[in-house]
């Protein structure tokens, strides 16, 4: 062979070589890419899928807030500061929440969450093969919660929304098979509650993977079905918006004959939990007011409690969130800067006990003679509040991390000789006159000479400071959630790791006695229903040291409704509620939130507190239109078969 | 050395040329003009609202191409008026959204009642008004009155403005608004100084048909020009407020 043919040859052979492999090999999957059999073969791969199906859960957590959404670090408009629970500097108006730009946006993120459901449903029995039957049913058990909770997270804020409950393909269904309108609200809360059932129906006892309320098991299920099917019910009693659509369909609304199926079934589910949760009382006894303070304060972070239901947990430096930085009282303040976030209102302090009130409810700061009641220490206002108050608001005066909070307006220099007058005539809502005040623009604070020669500034180390809202704006400072034992240095945003909890033991019996009661208001027979919610309200009442509710005939809606709010105040519940009984738009009617000065005064030597409307002047009204919220314009303009919600 | 900026400046010429060369989309702006008022059929006045969403607003349904299009909006003026210079010649739909009872009408089913929605072709200029029957009528009774003290006292009076037993809710809410513009209503007014009082189950009612006065609170009013409007509402619909003009007072 000479050299010309040799190279042809060897050229011909190679081209064939490399034409040959080509046909075989290239049709491979890219292998860059992780596929089915790689997920669903092992159950690593199933840990994973479960990782994103709850990392993606729509609850309201420490990384919420209306303005900016779900899972999003930045928490400065916090939702207690919409709610009238407190006032936050960085909220200044009633609002409705805020579907989108920053972070998730809870249409289409609710979808994709939807999507990996059905995906995961779909092709689980497909590797069924890999593991045992327990182990498959469990896994769709959990799929099945999923999509149970986003349906849950989009239907009370919208209504009805499209039910997609297989996985939509492109190619293979043209652009008008997948524009799928919506359906009505009746439709998606039942939605909601058989995706409820079969999770309840499939899930065991015990989560076998993690059993420690991470994951969901038989009872989460349950008790998240509880608060679902509550909702349903006050929506179909309360509500009085509609919508149809050309079909006659109910978009919003559920008609009144159908409130009492789902109150029934609430209480059912929420029944289920009997005996198998409880009350935390770890620390609890019944004659020690102090010990039914620390246990509630405990019940927030101790991970043995058997109250805790559903929870999530953070991992520094995966998954954080930043709630003490925002929220820690002024003079504790991280080195990164924030605190006092979130000022419990006056009207929030005086739906507890314990604390003097006058005769229309609000407290009792001035005597007989109108003159303003003194003491020697501001927390003496706060003697014999109800330990679940403490344990929730931190009070002037009040200790945490071993200071004293110290909360204070300003130095009253005035006369006191026969009792001291109100600084403003009643419901003004001026400016205090500056005339016997020395008070702080700042946290740089000049003292001031007491009549004694001794010294004091003027306002307290968490303020009330007149130029720098970073303080005590409404004269408390929030005290649930808030960890005793972060050090200031580490009190930073992205560095904290404190379990939230989403569902616990407390609400699953609020949720019964108010699904009781709302039957037994409804005349329904089956049960001495009104005898149930009046038990439960009082296991709650006991643990929280606050006086029994005497007797069942003495109870109202408002006796439940009551409890709850302040039972659940700052989990971020009190929102939902609120907008589920139809009476925000009552209570935020051109509303400015009441807040509690405390003054020294300086030749008495003594405190006294001012009870006046937020100096800011911020008005909340909340728009009847967004019980139903507006659906984003974008998901309208690719999906023009969605009708927008009344009025937007 | 000097190549580089040739080519650069040669393509830029080149992408500047493409982008201006063709006219295609250049379609002209929309010019069409709809105009219109809401008067109450009661009185012939047109019926006072508030700006921005929570007023009354102008549906469209632009029917030309779609029997079921998805709605367009525009808000009304607060004197009951609206116009809109920016809409495309075409078929619409035409019906107003307020403090009034619904032009749609339709039974706890979704059955339509009554519809009386008008339909206009729309060319250059067309003008649609609607007589409407509102929830309440607000009407001053005299002027606003400066008391010693420098607060201001009004007088009005609130009628139902229909008979219909459906929109006969009742009254929840008399608010006098204070301003110092007048474009004074529910979301925007001056806190310190507007009176605003609510009632709860029926207790509003019996006020219906009286001569109601109102005080301004929070003390003396500042000498400047000071706008004054009272809102009434039943809870209905959107829970909208009904209004009388804005009248104005100055040092």
């Amino acid at each position: 062979m000479d050299r010309i043919n040799f190279i042809k040859t060897a050229g011909t052979l190679s081209v064939g070589l490399v034409w040959l492999s080509a046909c075989r090999k290239l049709s491979i999957p890219p292998e860059n890419i992780v596929q089915d059999p790689d997920v669903f073969s092992t159950s690593e791969g199933i840990q994973a899928y479960m990782a994103r199906l709850y990392s993606e859960l729509p609850i309201e957590d420490f990384r919420y807030s209306p303005a900016r959404g779900l899972n999003f670090f930045w928490i400065i408009s916090p939702t207690p500061a919409i709610t009238g629970e407190a006032l936050s500097r960085d909220q200044t108006s009633a609002m409705q929440e805020n579907f989108g730009g920053w972070n998730w946006k809870i249409w289409s993120g609710c979808y994709t969450v939807i999507r990996d459901c059905n995906y995961f449903m779909e092709t689980l029995p497909t590797y069924a093969k890999n593991f045992s039957d327990t182990q498959v049913t469990g896994w769709l058990g959990e799929a099945y919660f999923v999509r149970a909770m986003t349906y849950l997270a989009l239907v009370k804020r919208f209504g009805g929304v499209p039910i997609v409950n297989k996985v939509l393909s492109y190619s293979a269904q043209t652009i008008d098979q997948l524009k799928i309108p919506r359906s009505s609200e009746k439709a998606v809360w039942d939605q909601v509650g058989s995706d409820f059932d079969f999770a309840i129906k499939n899930l065991p006892a015990e989560n076998a993977d993690a059993n420690d309320g991470t994951r969901a098991n038989k009872y989460v299920a349950a008790a998240f079905k509880s608060r679902a099917m509550l909702y349903a019910g006050s929506i179909a009693k309360y509500n009085k918006a509609t919508l149809f659509d050309g079909q006659k369909n109910q978009l919003c609304g559920i008609a009144a004959s159908e409130a009492n199926t789902y109150f029934k079934a609430g209480y059912d589910a929420a029944k289920m939990l009997d005996g198998v949760y409880s009350l935390y009382v770890t620390s609890w006894s019944a004659t020690d007011k102090n010990a039914q303070y620390q246990n509630f304060v405990n019940l927030f972070s101790d991970a043995a409690s058997k109250e805790n239901v559903f929870v999530r947990e953070y991992e520094y430096p995966n998954s954080v969130h930043g709630y003490d930085a925002y929220n820690v009282p002024r003079q504790l303040i991280g080195p990164n800067g924030y605190s006092a976030e979130v000022n419990p209102t006056l009207d929030f302090v005086e739906m507890f006990d314990g604390i003097p009130k006058n005769a229309d409810g609000t407290l009792q700061n001035l005597d007989a003679a109108g003159h303003y009641i003194l003491y020697d220490n501001t927390m003496d206002l706060f003697a014999n509040a109800e330990p679940r108050l403490r344990a929730t608001v931190i009070f002037p005066g009040d200790e945490f991390k071993g200071q004293h909070i110290e909360i204070r307006r300003g130095i009253y220099t005035g006369p006191v000789t026969g009792g001291i007058n109100r600084l403003l005539p009643p419901g003004s809502k001026s400016q205090y006159p500056l005339a016997n005040l020395v008070v702080s623009a700042t946290a740089a604070q000049t003292p001031y000479k007491l009549p004694d020669g001794s010294l004091m500034n003027p306002a307290g180390l968490s303020g009330v400071f007149t130029g720098d809202q970073t303080c005590a704006i409404s004269g408390f400072s929030v005290r649930k959630w808030l960890d005793p034992n972060l050090p200031v240095s580490q009190t930073k945003e992205n560095n904290e790791t404190q379990t939230w909890i989403e569902m616990r033991y407390a609400e699953v019996l609020l949720n019964r006695a108010e699904a009781a009661f709302e039957l037994y208001s409804a005349g329904q027979g089956g049960a001495d229903y009104l005898q149930d919610a009046f038990d439960h309200i009082n296991q709650i009442r006991s643990r929280a040291g606050q006086a029994l509710v005497p007797s069942p005939a003495s109870m109202t809606i408002d006796t439940i409704r009551t409890e709850r709010r302040k039972e659940l105040a700052f989990e971020n519940k009190t929102w939902w509620d609120l907008r589920r009984w139809r009476i925000i738009d009552k209570e935020q009617n051109g509303t400015i939130y009441r807040i509690l000065m405390p003054f020294y005064a300086a030749k008495a030597g003594k405190y006294f507190f001012d009870a006046r409307t937020d100096e800011r002047n911020h008005v909340y009204t909340f728009d009847p239109r967004w019980y139903y919220e507006q659906i984003p314009q974008d998901t309208i303009a690719k999906n023009t078969n969605i009708i927008q919600n009344p009025g937007f | 050395m000097r190549k580089p900026v040739y080519y650069t400046a040669l393509g830029a010429l080149f992408l500047l040329s493409a982008s201006c060369s063709r006219n295609i989309d250049n379609y002209a702006a929309p010019s069409a003009a709809l105009q219109g008022s809401v008067f109450d059929v009661g009185t012939d006045s047109t019926v006072q609202t508030e700006i921005g969403g929570g007023g009354t607003r102008v549906k469209l349904l632009e029917t030309s191409y779609d029997s079921t299009p998805t709605p367009q909006y525009f808000q009304s003026m607060q004197d009951g008026t609206f116009h809109s210079d920016k809409l495309f010649a075409a078929t619409y739909n035409v019906s107003v959204e307020g403090p009034f009872v619904p032009l749609v009408l339709t039974d706890s089913s979704g059955t339509v009642l009554s519809d009386s929605s008008k339909t206009v072709t729309l060319k250059s200029t067309a003008t649609v008004n609607f007589w409407v029957q509102p929830y309440l009528r607000v009407q001053w009774v005299g002027k606003p009155l400066v008391n010693a003290d420098s607060t201001v006292t009004v007088q009005v009076i609130i009628t139902r403005g229909t008979d219909n037993p459906g929109y006969q809710g009742n009254l929840t809410n008399i608010n006098l608004y204070v301003s110092n513009t007048r474009y004074a209503g529910n979301n925007n007014y001056d806190p310190r100084y507007s009176k605003l009082t609510s009632y709860s189950g029926t207790d509003g009612n019996s006020l219906l048909g009286q001569t109601i006065s109102l005080t301004t609170t929070g003390g003396g009013l500042p000498p400047q020009d000071v706008y004054f409007r009272v809102g009434a509402r039943i809870a209905a619909g959107l829970n909208q407020y009904n209004y009388n003009q804005p009248m104005r007072i100055g040092p």
